[in-house]
């Protein structure tokens, strides 16, 4: 009888966000099947801007069971119900998309065929009045959704420069490694061209079974030594640059949502934290030049600026392998996709249950590297789509910028989603992927891409019968928001406040 | 505005239970929607008409034709199904049983099967099937409504009906005669095709024609309308080998048993589907038979203004009774995506590419039984692709490859990998961090709960009394 296997040896180069979300995943759910090194260079700066996340992340950490009071106040952060953008069909217009549904479904037909029906005859009012999320976010209340109700979701605005090292506490006291230091050099196996050893400047050799690469855009392992494909999307997705800078708090309650501010290149995130608020201007640098996005953001934000601007590169788009030989990249190594839709974090937790799922029993099998890039892929294609779409569906016609995204040719997959929507109200439907129906909807409606028809049984009732209905869902909708407390009260109810507001 | 959009009239041909099922749910959706039947002869190699049984899930489809569990079981028109027992068929001749519902109970977000394969491999396990309470009624030979509490073990369990054909299909010509649907009697003579390649009316035998919007096809593999505007079909036959169907019955008690029963002989096998007096038996060879039935599925079951439902749509091997569900399935998805009156690609082809989804996982399912089972010789040396994937990363560590619009459940390819001796080589390391003696104790006592709760039960005749 022979004892345990011995433990994978699982290195991870890079110590952001991605870096150690994979650490305290592994250490967590396979603490016993391997053994967890981190390394990460102080002198290596982190692109740590993805401060807004998708309600995913809850399972992340209660995953790691984790307290959510003692997280958020670690994180300074706060509630998030969706993402209300601004000026994106048109000058003017804007719309939230809610984490959760319009109204509900009746006789099995989705609500927002009945709102169609009754808005092609005038009546029925405003979709977003039926979303308790919307309703929620427009007077900045803020309660959890009851236990097992699907009605709404929420996610959370937080620093991403505190959660890495929060989970690196974490992950140190649950056995992972820390070791200090810049990798000089990457030792190849010269037959299988699998990686043997990662060598430091302090001459360290550090060797590993399974390579996790978290370097961010530099793609240390996976680009640079394995030379993985790159698969590039920015004809769809030109923006190419951010500019990033902190600001003062306003006056008055948190927003419990993220805004997004079309621009003329580009578009403009703002993220109430506790304590601040994050600012960028995500721009196409064909369109606009550094200094003048910076000129643009310092103008637009509110409060008070507490850094100077700092500029980030970066390019849409993704690797044709996010696994190969026994490198794993996660992150902006495997793949960027504008934050837009404040997809980052979730890509990289995407990729790490599928990597818990298929970890290595006893060596790598292809078999197993093709399942991890077949979901991985699947991810981004529909993310992608979906995130053209909020270019695309526009009549802005003000700037060279939304005159080629509204003219672009975009990819097939998308334009018969956005056919069929147009002639029949429908989302394509997946059973896997990130954004379903009613995150369609919410972008469709609220960029005026209005269908010319609906489902036919959602004809069946009557006007009247319907419009009274509708109006009675209405009223529940901002009844339950007015029994809720404010959004930054509901914060200090649940202890997460932070207790000195950090600089 | 929608008024131009509306298909005011949908023409059914095919008075079988598919055809019959189809209009009906398409008459109580659609209340201004004129609807007909053309109850043209039925196809013997119709396998969904012929051989009727409904998995988990039928209250849905039957809550929206109007039609009520208790007035099936209690006109002796269906019984209860739990699953299905196969006496002889895998590659050591075990038995094995795929009941309906869960086996065991996960550990967080663990399945069962994976903590059962790690305390299989140290002998600490019992058959797989012992941990499953529909498994256990089958054995029994009793029946009983899941529990309502999700805390006793009575309610981890699910069941479909088994049908008695014709008394099925009598009903449901009854319910569809009180929805106002017309019934035209007849064969079809002649499609005539209109100017956009649809179809614009069927001549009948005695020279009659039908005018209809929509057109939908439940003639059986025959596919007398669809056949006419399109040819494109998938054939299954290398991983479905067998194709040569004879069917009969015999009188039997009036209680059936909770469960169909699979047999296997030299190079046939046949299935014994017990319903209320009588048992329908369905024999499958690989080369003689009274009837061929094809194993086949159609690119584009719905082309222009013509649907193809049940066997018109997919033909396929009816070991573990599919052929209905699917015709279900299909049903209610082409309501939920009813295309405007002009029929346009882009809507037609959404319901084709997630009717393609479900029906190449069925057939997935039907066909991994020849893959490992006692046929292997006879099936074809490659499967198919998601199917490989299928095995190779269960055979490899427990795990079940994603698949979009998958609707054959994990407990369902669990109960049948497993019966069919495909155990995973190596137990994964998530459910190897579970405490090896927490896991034992607790798959003990569940067999004790099990036990328990089907000696409660009564017996079957009892419960239909």
């Amino acid at each position: 009888m022979t004892g345990p296997p011995p433990k994978t040896r699982v290195v991870i180069l890079g110590g952001g966000t991605a870096g150690w979300m994979t650490a305290a995943a592994l250490v967590n759910q396979l603490g016993h099947a391997c053994s967890v090194r981190l390394i990460e260079s102080e002198e290596i700066g982190i692109v740590g801007v993805g401060e807004a996340t998708l309600p995913h992340i809850r399972h992340f950490v209660e995953a790691l069971g984790l307290d959510e009071t003692d997280f958020m106040k670690a994180t300074h952060a706060t509630f998030k119900l969706g993402i209300e953008f601004h000026d994106f069909g048109k000058i003017g217009t804007r719309y939230l998309h809610p984490f959760g549904s319009f109204g509900a479904p009746l006789n099995d037909v989705p609500f927002h065929h009945y709102w169609l029906r009754l808005h092609a005859e005038g009546r029925g009012g405003e979709l977003w009045q039926s979303s308790i999320c919307n309703v929620m976010a427009d007077r900045k209340r803020f309660a959890p959704p009851p236990p097992g109700s699907t009605l709404y979701n929420y996610a959370y605005q937080f620093d991403a420069t505190l959660f890495g090292p929060y989970l690196r506490t974490y992950s140190l006291a649950r056995g992972a490694v820390r070791t200090e230091g810049k990798v000089v050099d990457v030792e190849v196996n010269g037959e299988i061209g699998d990686v043997v050893a990662l060598k430091l400047e302090s001459g360290e050799r550090v060797g590993g079974d399974l390579f996790v690469d978290c370097s961010g855009f530099r793609a240390l392992l996976t680009g640079q030594t394995l030379k993985e494909e790159w698969e590039d999307w920015s004809r769809w997705l030109p923006c190419d640059r951010a500019v990033a800078m902190p600001c003062t708090s306003p006056p008055g309650g948190i927003e419990p949502y993220t805004r997004a501010h079309a621009m003329t290149a580009g578009w403009r995130w703002r993220i109430p934290l506790q304590h601040r608020v994050g600012n960028g201007y995500v721009y196409s640098s064909a369109h606009i030049g550094d200094q003048d996005a910076a000129d643009a953001l310092v103008a637009a934000v509110e409060g008070t600026l507490m850094a100077e601007p700092r500029v980030l590169k970066f390019r849409a788009g993704r690797r044709t392998n996010s696994w190969s030989k026994n490198v794993v990249s996660i992150g902006l190594a495997s793949g960027f996709l504008e934050p837009l839709e404040s997809t980052s974090i979730y890509l990289v937790q995407g990729a790490i249950a599928q990597l818990v799922e298929l970890f290595p029993i006893g060596g790598i099998r292809d078999q197993d590297r093709d399942e991890f890039n077949r979901a991985v892929d699947v991810e981004y294609d529909r993310i992608r789509d979906f995130l053209i779409l909020h270019y695309h569906a526009t009549s802005r016609d003000d700037s060279d910028f939304w005159n080629h995204t509204r003219t672009m040719e975009v990819p097939d997959t998308l334009l018969s989603k956005m056919e069929l929507w147009r002639r029949s109200a429908r989302v394509a439907k997946y059973s896997q992927g990130l954004f379903f129906e009613p995150s369609w909807v919410a972008v469709y409606i609220g960029q005026n891409v209005i269908p010319h028809g609906w489902d036919q049984r959602a004809d069946l009732s009557g006007s009247d019968q319907l419009e009274a209905a509708v109006a009675r869902l209405r009223t529940r909708v901002s009844d339950a928001v007015d029994a809720m407390p404010d959004h930054s009260e509901f914060i200090r109810r649940h202890n997460a406040t932070i207790e000195k507001p950090a600089g | 505005m929608n008024d131009r959009r509306r298909i005011r009239s949908i023409a059914v041909a095919g008075g079988g239970i598919v055809g019959l099922s189809a209009a009906l749910a398409f008459a109580r959706a659609l209340a201004r929607t004129q609807v007909s039947v053309i109850e043209t002869p039925p196809d013997p190699a119709a396998l969904a008409d012929r051989l009727p049984t409904a998995l988990p899930g039928v209250e849905r489809f039957h809550s929206a034709i109007g039609i009520a569990e208790a007035e099936l079981i209690g006109g002796g028109i269906a019984s209860h199904h739990l699953g299905t027992m196969f006496d002889n068929w895998s590659a050591a001749g075990e038995p094995w049983v795929h009941a309906f519902g869960d086996y065991g109970k996960p550990a967080g977000a663990i399945p069962f099967d994976q903590i059962w394969v790690r305390a299989h491999k140290l002998g600490k396990a019992l058959q797989y099937g012992c941990y499953s309470v529909g498994a256990a009624l089958i054995r029994a030979g009793k029946f009983v409504h899941p529990s309502p509490d999700p805390e006793f073990i009575g309610s981890r369990f699910l069941y479909g009906l088994r049908f008695d054909p014709d008394r099925y299909r009598e009903l449901l010509r009854a319910k569809a005669a009180a929805a106002q649907i017309a019934f035209r009697a007849g064969d079809i003579a002649e499609v005539e095709r209109s100017d956009t390649g649809g179809i614009s009316a069927l001549r009948l035998a005695h020279g009659r024609s039908v005018e209809a919007d929509l057109f939908v096809d439940c003639t059986g593999p025959s596919a007398r309308l669809i056949g006419a505007l399109d040819d494109s079909v998938e054939d299954w036959s290398a991983w479905l080998p067998f194709g040569w169907l004879t069917l009969s019955e015999e009188p039997s008690d009036d209680v059936p048993a909770p469960a169909s029963r699979i047999r296997t002989s030299d190079d046939r096998w046949t299935a014994f589907l017990p319903l209320r007096g009588k048992t329908l038996m369905a024999t499958l060879a690989r080369e003689t038979g009274d009837v061929m039935v094809t194993r086949s599925r159609r690119l584009r079951p719905w082309v222009k203004n013509v649907l193809a439902l049940g066997d018109a749509a997919t033909a396929l091997d009816p070991l573990q009774g599919t052929n209905l569900d699917a015709a279900h399935s299909a049903i209610l998805l082409a309501l939920e995506l009813l295309p405007s009156r002009d029929f346009h690609a882009v809507e037609t082809e959404e319901y084709n590419r997630r009717a393609e989804q479900v029906t190449r996982r069925v057939r997935d399912f039907v066909a991994l039984h020849y893959m490992r089972g006692p046929w292997r010789e006879f099936a074809g040396q490659e499967p198919p692709d998601s199917l490989a994937r299928t095995v190779d990363q269960y055979e490899h560590r427990g795990r079940m490859p994603f698949h979009e619009d998958e609707s054959v459940t994990r407990e369902s390819w669990t109960a049948a990998l497993l019966g069919l001796g495909i155990v995973p080589r190596n137990v994964d390391p998530q459910a190897g961090a579970v405490p090896l003696d927490k896991t034992v104790t607790a798959m003990e006592r569940l067999v004790g709960e099990i036990e328990a709760a089907v000696e409660h039960v009564p017996d079957y005749s009892q419960y239909l009394a």
